[in-house]
């Protein structure tokens, strides 16, 4: 499982919680404020953070906010005092993966956390592939770039030597460096692979 | 001589008559008026008297009137001033005296009198048949006389009686009065329809001398003897006619009349025609005076209409006043009622008034209350939700560490146990969450203006006001919102009070609130110049359970926070030179789509 991260600012709830899930056998780390859990973590790998609402500073739901703008893999589980509905509406459309009242309850807590678990474990996955691709985009020329956009585009290579100028064998040439460059054997590839 | 007037009195009047305009020439010969009694035929009385009058506007050179009237309306004529003089009886003569201020001038000797004094009685006439033994009698019989006022037929009859001890007016039955002339009573007792007739004396020896009665028919009866005179009479003797003049006729008009009257003979034109013998000075009139005096028992005699008249101008003069006070009594009892309803109304209106005033009050502190506890059930529950959820994951931590041991029975015993204690926690979480909801106010958004809930709320505190003798000063314009009216009250009471209370020491308290639109926001400044804060303080103004004051709870400044802030307004304070300004902002209404509702 990846790392759990409780953030609240109560220390002694905070305890009590992590003291908890370690008797399931699930290991947990506190923080008492957004600001020490942005110090303290890699927010580009795989976490799931329980996060309160009313805390000082860096409230639950901008902390919330900042992880989908960085496009964090980490899944948030948010854990509130009092829910409303209108806050619960903008946790979910933000990417959380639930909305909880305290205090929750462990079983149903542990069965959240491994879906959270896969979800975070899918979006860094999401997130590897999309800097693999990135840094494989990174390693194209400038025309290997033009070449790659036009076959993407469905046409054929005597049109794109007509359109780019230059001569057929040439878009060839480029035409198996982009291939080569991005790891792929066909177009089908080349296209699923940009896609995600 | 008299031929020569005579001729010229027709002259004159001939030239009266054609030319009206020299009335005022031929009035400078007034003629001399002579009111005489006369009961019945006014003819007659002048024919008795006219002779007599001739006599004197010869020795007078002047016209002679002669008015022959009722009693009533000689009484009128005197007090009206119209006659000069006035020939009437005894009685008359007397009561006008003491009446109307006439004297007395001259008694007329009658023909069958040898005293002046003693001359006319009242004498009862019956049948012949008739015995007539006392006064008393006269009570069951059919009586007839002519005139009540009538001197010798009726009152002193009249005054005979009351010397018996009886009321001629009352206790006489059958007393009848039929009017003049005086022989038709005589028939009417030989006619048998009376039994007696009441009568001047002599009336009935003229008869019979005259030949109209015989001798034997009718007596005079309970005779009174006498010798003044020759016939019977029933009754004591009193003077005959007499002249007076009025207090105001010229008194030498009247010793010139007088003198003439005096000189008159028994055998003169004038004294055959008048039916007496001569004019004498006045006599005694003592007997008339005793005799009025007796007849005074009776209402009727004292001349009422006389009375009135006399007083009439005064009374309704009186009645005018006092009718005028009653006006005015009456105009000052409906202004008092209008007066007093007006007040009653104002009175009223104050009641109203401060009935609804006491009313919103009583509402506003409701509101308070339900707010304060509102915010410390918030308070409370979330200080006891903490540990509880505290608790509830460590006891849930037990159980999952005790399900990965060995032991069986101790397990399940425990995990009981625990699961109990979770329930526990459960249940005390439920009543904390129903408890919060239940203590929450619930908003009631709606239309309305800044500017008018301050003046509500300045109204509700006018008590206050006027007991520190301070006046706020406004600054105000329209500011239409879309909030909830009776907590932005709250929020405007609460500042108004904390800014009062920081003012307790100051001797000029000034409190100013602004009002100021701008960018689709109102701005509202609440000034005071009271103690203000430390740094420290302001610092610290929102914060739960903070006060300076000894009995606060230290919740107003958070509940106003949180209620400007539930109207996505804003609220912060800055100290100034003296005292404290609060300021909040409000989204203008333009600008206030639907309220954003958060816990």
């Amino acid at each position: 499982m990846h790392p759990i991260y409780l953030i609240d600012d109560d220390q002694d709830v905070i305890e009590s919680l992590g003291w908890m899930l370690s008797g399931l056998a699930i290991n947990s780390q506190a923080y008492q404020s957004a600001d020490a859990f942005l110090q303290a973590v890699d927010i580009h790998q795989a976490g799931i953070a329980i996060l309160d609402i009313n805390m000082p500073g860096i409230d639950g739901m901008a902390l919330l906010t900042y992880l989908k703008q960085a496009n964090s893999p980490i899944a948030v589980i948010m854990l509130t005092g009092y829910g409303s509905i209108s806050l619960a509406v903008k946790s979910i459309q933000d990417g959380a993966i639930d909305f909880l009242e305290k205090p929750v309850d462990g079983e149903q807590l542990v069965n959240l956390l491994e879906r959270a678990n896969h979800t975070s474990q899918q979006r860094w996955q999401q997130y590897q592939q999309q800097q693999q691709v990135q840094q494989r985009l990174a390693l194209l020329t400038p025309r290997e770039t033009q070449v790659m956009q036009q076959v993407l585009s469905g046409k054929l290579n005597k049109v794109i030597a007509a359109e780019l100028n230059i001569s057929q064998r040439t878009i060839e040439l480029h035409r198996h460096n982009v291939m080569q460059k991005m790891q792929v054997n066909n177009v089908a590839e080349l296209a699923h692979l940009l896609i995600q | 001589m008299r031929l020569q007037t005579t001729l010229f009195s027709t002259l004159v009047g001939m030239v009266l008559l054609l030319l009206p305009s020299f009335i005022t020439q031929a009035q400078t010969i007034a003629p001399v008026r002579f009111g005489v009694l006369a009961f019945a035929d006014p003819v007659a009385t002048v024919e008795r008297w006219q002779p007599t009058a001739d006599y004197l506007a010869a020795q007078l050179q002047r016209p002679i009137q002669l008015l022959p009237l009722t009693p009533d309306a000689l009484a009128q004529a005197v007090v009206q001033q119209q006659v000069d003089f006035i020939i009437g009886n005894a009685l008359t003569s007397v009561a006008f005296k003491k009446q109307y201020g006439t004297s007395h001038i001259l008694t007329l000797v009658n023909r069958s009198s040898s005293q002046p004094e003693h001359s006319v009685g009242s004498a009862i006439v019956t049948r012949n048949d008739t015995h007539i033994a006392h006064y008393k009698t006269l009570t069951q019989l059919k009586i007839v006389s002519s005139d009540a006022n009538a001197f010798g037929g009726f009152q002193i009859f009249a005054g005979e009686m009351a010397k018996h001890g009886i009321n001629a007016y009352s206790q006489l039955p059958e007393l009848n009065f039929v009017g003049f002339p005086q022989d038709k009573l005589l028939h009417k007792v030989l006619n048998q329809q009376a039994d007696v007739a009441i009568l001047p004396t002599c009336v009935l020896e003229t008869a019979i001398t005259r030949g109209e009665i015989a001798p034997s028919q009718l007596k005079v009866a309970l005779v009174k003897p006498q010798h003044y005179i020759d016939c019977q009479s029933s009754s004591a003797l009193y003077p005959s006619t007499a002249l007076s003049k009025l207090g105001t006729t010229d008194h030498q008009l009247a010793t010139k009349i007088t003198q003439a009257l005096l000189q008159l003979t028994p055998d003169s034109l004038a004294a055959t025609k008048g039916r007496y013998r001569y004019w004498s000075v006045p006599v005694n009139d003592s007997q008339v005076f005793q005799l009025l005096e007796k007849l005074k028992q009776w209402p009727f005699v004292t001349n009422w209409w006389l009375v009135f008249s006399n007083l009439l101008p005064g009374l309704l003069c009186g009645i005018f006043i006092l009718f005028l006070g009653y006006l005015h009594h009456l105009r000052v009892k409906s202004l008092v009622k209008q007066k007093t309803k007006a007040l009653v109304d104002e009175i009223q209106q104050h009641k109203q008034t401060q009935q609804t005033l006491l009313e919103q009050q009583k509402q506003f502190f409701r509101a308070q209350r339900v707010l304060l506890t509102g915010e410390m059930a918030s308070g409370i529950a979330h200080e006891l939700k903490q540990p509880l959820a505290g608790i509830r994951y460590l006891t849930q931590g037990c159980i999952f560490r005790l399900k990965n041991t060995d032991s069986e029975s101790l397990t399940s015993e425990l995990e009981q146990a625990l699961t109990k204690v979770i329930a526990q926690v459960d249940r005390a979480q439920h009543t904390i969450n129903h408890l919060r909801d239940f203590c929450q106010q619930h908003s009631h958004y709606q239309d309305c203006d800044l500017a008018t809930i301050i003046d509500d709320a300045i109204s509700l505190m006018q008590p206050e006001f006027n007991r520190r003798q301070l006046q706020p000063q406004l600054y105000y314009q329209s500011a239409p919102i879309y909030a909830d009216a009776s907590l932005i009250q709250q929020v405007i009471v609460n500042l108004i009070r904390n800014a009062l209370d920081a003012m307790t020491d100051v001797t000029q308290p000034q409190l100013t609130i602004k009002l100021n639109c701008q960018q689709q926001q109102v701005y509202c400044q609440i000034q005071d110049n009271g103690c203000g804060l430390t740094a420290l303080q302001l610092q610290r103004l929102f914060i739960p359970f903070e006060t300076t004051k000894a009995d606060g709870l230290g919740l107003g400044m958070v509940i106003c926070k949180r209620i400007i802030e539930e109207h996505r307004g804003h609220i912060d304070a800055t100290s100034l030179n003296q005292g404290l300004s609060i300021n909040f902002s409000l989204p203008l209404r333009s600008l206030a789509d639907a309220p954003h509702l958060s816990d």
